[in-house]
Parts: C-alpha cells; sequence; structure tokens
C-alpha cells in the first residue's frame, strides 16, 4: 500500500510550502528518516523527512512549486506499485500520522479549509496556474469570486513589474551587462506578502517626532550597567522596543490581529523585529517585550538578530508577532511609511536621530529629534486609537520614567 | 407589414381567426366559447364569422373535451380546445398523457394528434386556490408533448400560430392577467418557432430568466436595478418544451450570474430544470454566484389578496435576487 508524502505544516500560519530541492528521484529507494526534501516557508529552508521505508513511487510537484499544506506531494510504497496521480487536498492531518489512508479516500475527502470559490473564479485561476489558497475572497465566507481573481492577476502584472523571467528572455532588450535575477525563494515571499498587504490592507501612516534628549540620558546611564551584566551593548532599538511594549498595554487593538472577520485581541505583546539579511529582509519575533526588563530585552533582541542574520532561526522565531518595528535609524532615513505586517495591524518605522532647531518654551533650541512613523489597517482601527497610541509613544520616550511606573 | 395594437387576447383572437380562415381543418372546441366568448372573452366573435359547426360549445367535462380533440385531431382536423382554467387539466390528463402524448410514438408515426390545448394559467385575479395555480411543471415532464408560455401579444400571436401548424399536442398556457395587455402586432400571419428564446432586454451583469406573467416584474425589477447601475438581461424561454438551452447558456457565460423566476411553486418547479440545464453545460465555468430561484410559496393560492400577493414572486423579490448574486443586498 502507497503511503501519501505530505506537503508539512511548520507553524500555524503556514498555508503553503515552495519545493526547494527533491533529494531523491522517482524510483529511488528510501529509509524512513532519509531528508528526500527541502522545502522553503515563511523564509525559511526546512528539510523534510521520510516517514516510510520503501520507494518513491512518485513524485506529484516539481522543485520551485508552491504546494497548500497537508497535500500529497508524493508517494512511497513498494517498488512496482501504481499510484494515483491525482494530488488532492487532504482533510487537516498530521503528515507524521502512521494510519494508512486509501487513495480513493483521500480524493472525497473535504479539506476543512478548502477555499471557497465560483466556478468562473475557478476557471480563469486554472488558467493562470495560480493556487485559489493565495488569493483572498470577497464574497459571503471569504468565496473567492472571478473580480477577486482579477484583482490578483492586476497586482502581479503590471506593466512596470513585468516577470523577471520575461525580462532575461528578452535578451535583444537589454544591454549586455544587464542582469537577470530570478524572483524566487525568500525574494517571492517578501514579494507575495508585502504586495497582500500592500493591496489588501488600507494602509495610514501617521507621523511625530520625538525629542530623544531623556531616552539619551537613560541610555547613558544604562549602558555600562547592561553592558557589565550581558557584555551587550544597550541600543536606541530595545529603548524603543521597551517603550512600544509598555505602551501597547493601553492599546490592545493597535495590538491586534485581523484573522478573516474576526479582531483577535491579542493575550500578548510580542514584537517583531526588523532584520536585515543579505537575502532580504526577516522579522524575528520577541516575546512579551513589556515584561523583559531592558538587560534582558537586550540580550534577546541582539542573540535573535544575529540569528536572523546568520540564517539561524526557528520557523517559531518568525511567527506569531502583534506588532513590527522597522529602525532604520542607523541609515541617513529621516522617516519612511513602512507597510504592515499582515495579519498585524499596525507597525512603527524610526528615522535616525538628529539634532534639528526645535520650539521650546518661546526659544529656538536644538534637541535630537528622531521621526516616528505609525502605518495601520484601517480595516481594523480608525486614525484617532491609532493616533492616541503614537502621542502616548512619544510621550513615553520623552519622559522615560514612565518606562518604571 | 401593417401592425395594429392588440391586446394579449386579440393577438390570441387574430391567430385562430387567420389559420381557421385559410385552413378548414382547424376549430375550435370548449366550454361557452360560442356567443359567451369563453371564461375570459378569447373567442368572442368568432362563431359570428365561423358558425357553431366550428366553434363548438361542449358540455362540462375536460375529460370530454380533450377526448374529442384526440379523436379530432386523429382522423386529420387541427383542434384547438379551451379549458376554461388550467387548473381544470387535472381531469383532462388521462387523455392528453397517456393518449395525445404517446399515440404518434405508439404507432411509429402513422397517426398524430396535432391539436393545441390553450388554458389560463396564474394568480392575480382573486380566484382563489383552484382557480390560480400554474401547473406547466406537469406537462413540461411527460415525453410528446409541447408546453408553450408566450408572456406578450406579439409572442402570442406567432407561437400559437406555430402551435396549431405543429404535428405534436402543444399545452399553451396563457396567463389571466396578460389578457388585457397591449402592444403593436402585425395584422398579418407571422411565426415564431417553438423552441426559440428571445432576450426582452439585453445587460452584461446578471441574467434573469422568467416566464409568462414574470417577465414583465424582472423588467420592472430591471428597469430599477438600472438606476442603480446593474445591467440585467431578461431572457424569456417561451416555450419550455423544447427548451432553447443554447440561448440560456449563451446568455450565462456572458453574465456569469442567474436569476431564474416564475410563478409557479418553487419546489419541483421548471426553475429546478433551467438551472440543471445551466450547471451541467459550459455555462458552469462561467457562474460566479450560487442560481438564485425564485418561485411561488408552497402554499394553495390564498383567496386574500394580500396574501395571493405574497405567495408569488414580486418585483422586490426580483430585485433582491439579483442584488444577492452581486452580493450588494443583504446578507442571508
Amino acid at each position: 500500500m502507497a503511503k501519501e508524502v505530505f506537503m508539512p505544516k511548520l507553524g500555524m500560519t503556514m498555508e503553503t510550502g515552495t519545493i526547494m530541492k527533491w533529494l531523491v528521484e522517482e524510483g529511488d529507494s528510501v529509509t524512513a528518516g532519509d531528508i528526500i526534501l527541502e522545502v522553503m516557508t515563511n523564509k525559511i529552508n526546512i528539510e523534510v523527512e521520510a516517514y516510510e521505508t520503501g520507494t518513491m513511487l512518485k513524485i506529484l510537484y516539481e522543485e520551485g512549486e508552491e504546494v497548500p499544506v497537508n497535500q500529497v506531494i508524493a508517494y512511497i510504497g513498494e517498488k512496482g506499485e501504481k499510484v494515483g496521480e491525482s494530488a488532492n487536498p487532504k482533510s487537516e492531518k498530521d503528515s507524521t500520522s502512521e494510519e494508512p489512508i486509501e487513495i480513493r479516500e483521500a480524493k472525497i475527502e473535504q479539506k476543512a479549509d478548502k477555499p471557497r470559490a465560483t466556478p468562473s473564479a475557478r476557471k480563469l485561476a486554472r488558467e493562470h496556474d495560480i493556487s485559489l489558497s493565495v488569493i483572498s475572497g470577497t464574497g459571503p465566507k471569504g468565496r473567492i469570486h472571478r473580480k477577486d481573481v482579477e484583482t490578483y492577476l492586476a497586482n502581479q502584472v503590471s506593466p512596470s513589474n513585468a516577470p523577471i523571467d520575461d525580462i532575461s528572455t528578452a535578451k535583444e532588450l537589454t544591454s549586455a551587462a544587464a542582469k537577470a535575477i530570478k524572483v524566487k525563494g525568500m525574494r517571492k515571499v517578501i514579494g507575495d506578502r508585502m504586495q497582500q498587504s500592500f493591496s489588501e490592507a488600507p494602509h495610514v501612516t501617521l507621523h511625530s517626532e520625538v525629542d530623544m534628549s531623556e531616552a539619551m540620558r537613560l541610555r547613558g546611564q544604562l549602558l555600562p550597567m547592561i553592558e557589565q551584566k550581558t557584555g551587550l551593548r544597550l541600543s536606541y532599538t530595545e529603548i524603543i522596543l521597551k517603550a512600544v511594549g509598555v505602551t501597547l498595554r493601553d492599546h490592545p487593538m493597535v495590538n491586534a490581529t485581523l484573522v478573516k472577520d474576526e479582531i483577535h485581541l491579542s493575550a500578548q505583546i510580542d514584537i517583531g523585529l526588523a532584520v536585515s539579511h543579505p537575502n532580504g529582509l526577516l522579522v524575528p519575533v520577541i516575546r512579551e517585550v513589556d515584561k523583559l526588563g531592558l538587560a534582558d530585552l537586550t540580550e534577546q533582541s541582539k542573540t535573535i538578530a544575529q540569528a536572523a542574520r546568520e540564517g539561524k532561526l526557528l520557523p517559531n522565531q518568525l511567527q506569531g508577532g502583534t506588532f513590527t518595528v522597522s529602525n532604520l535609524g542607523m541609515y541617513r532615513v529621516d522617516q519612511f511609511t513602512p507597510i504592515i505586517n499582515l495579519p498585524e495591524t499596525a507597525i512603527l518605522g524610526v528615522g535616525q536621530i538628529k539634532e534639528r532647531p526645535v520650539g521650546v518654551n518661546g526659544e529656538i533650541v536644538l534637541r535630537p529629534m528622531m521621526a516616528l512613523s505609525l502605518s495601520f489597517d484601517h480595516r481594523t482601527i480608525d486614525g484617532a486609537p491609532a493616533a492616541a497610541f503614537l502621542t502616548q509613544l512619544v510621550e513615553t520616550l520623552e519622559n522615560p520614567a514612565h518606562l518604571l511606573i | 407589414m401593417n401592425t395594429k395594437d392588440m391586446t394579449y387576447s386579440e393577438a390570441i383572437r387574430d391567430a385562430i381567426s387567420l389559420k381557421m380562415r385559410t385552413d378548414e381543418d382547424v376549430f375550435m372546441l370548449g366550454e361557452d366559447i360560442g356567443v359567451y366568448g369563453g371564461a375570459f372573452g378569447v373567442s368572442r366573435g368568432l362563431i359570428e364569422e365561423f358558425g357553431p359547426e366550428r366553434i363548438r360549445n361542449t358540455p362540462i367535462s375536460e375529460s370530454g373535451i380533450a377526448g374529442a380533440a384526440v379523436g379530432a385531431a386523429l382522423t386529420g382536423m387541427r383542434p384547438i380546445l379551451e379549458l376554461q382554467f388550467s387548473d381544470f387539466i387535472t381531469i383532462a390528463t388521462d387523455q392528453i398523457i397517456n393518449q395525445a402524448a404517446k399515440i404518434r410514438y405508439m404507432y411509429g408515426g402513422k397517426g398524430k394528434v396535432p391539436m393545441v390545448l390553450r388554458t389560463p394559467g396564474g394568480s392575480g385575479t382573486g380566484a382563489a386556490a383552484q382557480h390560480s395555480q400554474s401547473l406547466e411543471a406537469w406537462m413540461a415532464h411527460i415525453p410528446g408533448l409541447k408546453v408553450v408560455q408566450p408572456s406578450s401579444a406579439y409572442d402570442a400571436k406567432g407561437l400559437l400560430i406555430s402551435a396549431i401548424e405543429d404535428d405534436n399536442p402543444v399545452i399553451f398556457y396563457e396567463h389571466k392577467l396578460l389578457y388585457g395587455m397591449k402592444e403593436p402586432v402585425p395584422e398579418d400571419l407571422y411565426r415564431i418557432p417553438l423552441g426559440k428564446a428571445v432576450i426582452k432586454k439585453e445587460g452584461t451583469d446578471v441574467t434573469v430568466i422568467a416566464t409568462s406573467v414574470m417577465v414583465h416584474k424582472a423588467l420592472e425589477a430591471a428597469k430599477l436595478l438600472e438606476a442603480e447601475g446593474i445591467e440585467v438581461e431578461v431572457l424569456d424561454p417561451r416555450t419550455l418544451v423544447p427548451l432553447d438551452e443554447a440561448s440560456i447558456i449563451a446568455s450565462v457565460s456572458k453574465t456569469g450570474r442567474v436569476v431564474i423566476v416564475h410563478e409557479a411553486v418553487k419546489r419541483a418547479g421548471f426553475g429546478a430544470e433551467i438551472a440543471s440545464v445551466i450547471v451541467e453545460s459550459d455555462a458552469f465555468d462561467f457562474l460566479d454566484a450560487p442560481i438564485e430561484r425564485l418561485g411561488g410559496k408552497a402554499v394553495p393560492i390564498p383567496y386574500n389578496p394580500e396574501l395571493e400577493k405574497h405567495a408569488v414572486p414580486q418585483v422586490s423579490d426580483i430585485v433582491e435576487a439579483v442584488k444577492r448574486t452581486l452580493q450588494r443586498g443583504k446578507e442571508v
């Protein structure tokens, strides 16, 4: 009896995985525990082991293909055994299960979260080779209509971002020195996520400036103490993270996630920190930031950022954030409008600290000013509550004694 | 071709007169169709022109009328029989179903039954449960019968002429509320083929497939929806058997959304057949919303005029159904 190999579900939010590499071919014998393929999800490569011993009978998806989780991707069985070729979505099922399932059953089983779509939408998606699971439906119960597929397609291919594949084949149009880079792997994941967030969530960005004088003084006092305790240098990033964490306690709506038609108020304050990696952007998550002292926070933030840069993050370190901070203050960037990390509600963009003339009690004085830009999803919250959060955050950073309350 | 404003009943009378003048085999039979002119006055004046030999009053026996018509048709005549209310077709069904519909098949084509059974259906006149039904689905179920439901004077005349000339038994469902409706109709003889639908109004967003009096309600709904920028296509199949599947499939493939509306009770009504034809066809791949089906409630038509109205689909029901297919209405 042939056993299915499923696309593993490696995290709560994982919906699809991309097959990066098959390490075995059809006809090869495999032993349980052998690594048979590499899957990329959420910007991380995972090696997938075989759970069965036998012969790789059939590989249903090629390298580079994106497959919904729990979908059959291959069959392992006895040499010469015949298997069906259909790749039907299966019901939610742990891929580690040893219980044999007949292929015939797999065909009729309905996956609980199978996308709802009209025949017309399905036809259009089929014609363009798009998985329905990547399209968000606007109909009742999330039903995908033709218009939703059209919107998705319109966002995918616009004249200004023609597929890079096309550019590389149209050599006569490009100069000899031009180089084409295929959009795949992490770049593709980032691109898809950004595109989805940008087109799905109505973004509004609020800007404010913080006088960082007091925060600088605090950092000056804490720096040697924390360095002595942890060997690590406290940076403004940690002070901002701490201030954001504490402020979020009073603003649960800003710390919410939007899941289908429900706003989930998060029980914890888990803040994602945007970290640059040679291959692209990573957002590892620091848990319960509001409860961490600055020494612990510094340690965690430095460790996780280091792991991110070295590509050593675990999947769960990239998941479950409730808010994101993106700091470009180390560059000569005054301010920028960040894109929300869905399903989170808001993201804070941090600019450089720079001495600027400001009016204080009727006099113009120079103060170290820093821009904060809060982008929020207007589906989840409105301008006033977002502004209230930003205001309190600015006040907290200007009077860091608030962090002790 | 000269046209003249005619009511639906005048157009039917005109079709009968034109055929009777040119074809001696055509004659009428039914209850009180002579001097009285029939229950709804359709045959008024015909006895004066054609005499009692060809405009034949019968006893009050639908079974007898239908049986006499089948017999006459078998001998080569082309009878047009009138039943005062289509509800009484129950009494004539043995003759229609077990004789008229089957004889041509059972005798290998050696005998045929070229008869037309004209009868008014529908509610809206306060005639209560036994005089207000829409029973066309019963006849549409029987192989060997053709079923026609004209919704306008022009269609009624052209379709009735085709029905009289057809060599098969044709059940010709008129509607009580349509008898007084007027429109320009050509004075000469013309034919509308059985099995050819008509697009009463072109549109791009939703196809409303409506029969008989519901065609007019659909057109009214389409006008209201047009004001909101919704382009409704109104399709009238005109004949249920044969059904113009090609026109339905073409329209649905264009719009991707369908509302089917008839006055007959929705449960097991002909709308279910139309919906099935659509999903079994190539149009399936173009459907972009569930098919909406509107029909009468599963109750005998009430005598109370307000309740009578609520028992069958109204313009507002069609407007809401169209919006549901476009997801602009209330969530259901």
